[in-house]
């Protein structure tokens, strides 16, 4: 392990005299621009206990009470809770079909490597590449020619197709840096190429997969765009549907109901990101290390 | 060493005489998912793509071959040049803007580390994961005329010129708003991953430049970015790949509008098939954007090896 930089920073570079002023300038700036990032979260509370007629009078004063009315009407008009169970069934199918894809198709690349396996790599490689947006009509016109189109399963599968490709990457690097000598003890044991995979490495892969599971499960979260060609029926809208159906009919003309609907769409989100943020930071990193 | 590797060989040689059938099923049946979908949902819909750009094809009437005539349509299209500016116009400003910035956070988290600070990374990556549904509902939020925060706000202060911006329907304006909003979302992951790759450099040659009397931007100028001149280069490439990409926000914030001010191919891609039913002028788009991207990607590589060659 190489000893790095982050871990010694306290030492003083040259303009040692002009130190503390540079330093408090800058935390400055950092801590303001941190601000500007969550203030676009955080302002939707100066207005969301306010009634219309209080918003109008005055925008920026302090709420009188504590009312509740905006959010009731903001969660009614949203129809959130169904978009929220679509878009988890939706990431869950996600996962379900990327992870093992991944992960087999990873460890044949990196453990058996011979002219076959070479070509489907660099097939596979190649789809890396490949934007969504370039195969969209014929895609489409496909899905619904097999009945997919306008299913969650049609929407996950899609996913699954295009996030295939990094995340056998990920695996296959992952899998090269395991010691070989635990799959050939296995194998001298008796194990089959099966058993070997599924009861040796597979297990020791664990920080690659839980990597994988968190980050397919976010990528699928957000999608917009695949939901939005995919998905036309109103029952099937995921989470983000629904919230650009809310922002096209209501829009910002009653900013009390607006302001709790943005907090309702954001809040499953940052709550996540609250209880997990560690894992997603050291997963985007490991992630994007790698990649 | 040598001869462990050859007796190795040699053994994986004699296995392979024997034609180990159970190992190249085994080898099957594990890539055959990938195979399965990847040919299913991106092969096959790319040898349509092609097919169909040169075609004339929509929902009434017969599929007619037609040649290049779908590209030049594209080409003499106001809306198609508009959207092609706007993503050359978005690349090269997101480079511009948003990767120096993100290093200058980046840079100075590390450099300037004290209490307050090392809490802020996990603040700034926050943004990037909202999705961009709520993103865009966030944008509207900030700078809707009137009701907007900034307008309100400006109202308040009596800041008429302020107030009376349309940030979302003034043609010159729409554009760097909903790059404003974009850089909001985006620049997150490019702090993130820049920290990483600084906190990757290794000990001594922070050592070396310390006694070499260098101060912390001197040090960041000629240690860290060319150090990290491939994670930039990386960067580079997601941002004028993603501006190829570019949809959810201009859709979601002004639908591409006012008038063509801020269309993307993207934009024009969906209006095309999904709105239009243009399936054939549709899978001209999809072509270009990913020549587009092709290209992007291998001028990037080779410029900045080039630049590397000259430095070093």
């Amino acid at each position: 392990m190489v000893e790095t930089a982050a871990g010694r920073r306290n030492t003083y570079f040259a303009e040692i005299r002009h130190y503390k002023t540079q330093k408090f300038i800058i935390t400055t700036i950092l801590v303001l621009l941190a601000l500007a990032v969550i203030a676009p979260l955080v302002l939707p509370f100066c207005f969301v206990f306010k009634t219309q007629l209080e918003y109008a009078y005055d925008p920026w004063g302090l709420p009188k009470q504590l009312r509740l009315l905006n959010f009731r009407e903001a969660w009614a008009a949203v129809n959130i809770l169904h978009g929220l169970i679509n878009t988890f069934l939706v990431c869950l199918g996600a996962v379900a079909c990327t992870v093992p894809t991944a992960a087999m198709a990873g460890y044949i690349f990196a453990r058996y490597q011979n002219k076959f396996t070479e070509i489907v790599f660099y097939m596979i490689l190649a789809g890396w590449f490949v934007p969504v947006q370039m195969v969209l009509i014929p895609l489409y016109r496909f899905t619904s020619q097999i009945g997919l189109s306008n299913t969650l399963p049609g929407l996950f599968l899609i996913m699954c197709a295009f996030g295939v490709p990094f995340w056998s990457m990920i695996y296959r690097s992952f899998f090269r840096s395991l010691p070989g000598e635990l799959a050939e003890a296995a194998r001298i044991d008796g194990a089959g190429h099966a058993t070997t995979f599924f009861r040796v490495m597979l297990p020791l892969a664990n920080p690659a997969t839980a990597l994988a599971v968190l980050l397919v499960f976010i990528g699928s979260w957000s999608d917009y765009f695949l939901s939005l060609i995919f998905i036309s029926d109103q029952n099937l809208f995921t989470m983000q549907l629904r919230v650009a159906q809310f922002l096209n009919q209501y829009g910002v003309d009653r900013m009390p109901r607006y302001a709790a609907a943005a907090i309702i769409a954001a809040a499953p989100t940052v709550l996540l990101y609250i209880i997990g943020h560690r894992w997603i930071l050291q997963g985007t990193l490991a992630g994007a290390l790698k990649g | 060493m040598a001869t462990d590797a050859g007796i190795i060989l040699e053994y994986g040689r004699t296995r392979k005489k024997k034609r180990d059938w159970r190992g190249f099923v085994f080898q099957l049946l594990f890539l055959f998912p990938a195979v399965f979908f990847l040919g299913l949902f991106m092969f096959y819909p790319i040898e349509e793509t092609f097919r169909l750009s040169l075609m004339r094809a929509s929902g009434l009437g017969d599929t007619v071959y037609i040649g290049l005539e779908n590209y030049v349509k594209l080409f003499t299209n106001e809306e198609f040049q508009q959207g092609l500016l706007h993503v050359f116009a978005w690349a090269f400003w997101s480079v511009v803007i948003q990767i120096p910035l993100a290093f200058f956070i980046a840079f100075s988290l590390i450099a300037f580390k004290n209490k307050l600070t090392s809490k802020l990374r996990a603040i700034y990556y926050l943004a990037s994961i909202i999705p961009s549904a709520i993103v865009a509902m966030l944008g509207r939020f900030i700078f809707s005329p009137r009701n907007g925060v900034i307008s309100s706000l400006a109202a308040r202060w009596n800041w008429t010129w302020l107030a009376n911006i349309d940030f979302f329907g003034d043609s010159r304006l729409a554009f760097w708003t909903v790059f404003a909003v974009a850089t909001w979302t985006y620049i997150g992951f490019y702090i993130v991953y820049q920290m990483a790759n600084i906190e990757q450099i290794p000990v001594d040659i922070y050592e070396a430049a310390l006694l070499d009397g260098a101060t912390r931007w001197q040090y960041a100028r000629y240690v860290v970015i060319p150090m990290i001149s491939y994670p930039l280069r990386i960067c580079a490439i997601l941002c004028t790949v993603g501006s190829l990409k570019l949809f959810d926000l201009p859709w979601l914030l002004t639908f591409g509008g006012p008038g063509y001010a801020t269309t993307t191919l993207g934009i024009i891609l969906y209006k095309q098939g999904f709105i239009n039913a243009m399936y054939g002028r549709a899978s001209a788009i999809g072509v270009i954007i990913f020549l587009l991207s092709l290209i992007f990607t291998v001028t990037q590589f080779s410029l900045q090896r080039k630049e590397g060659e000259i430095e070093w």
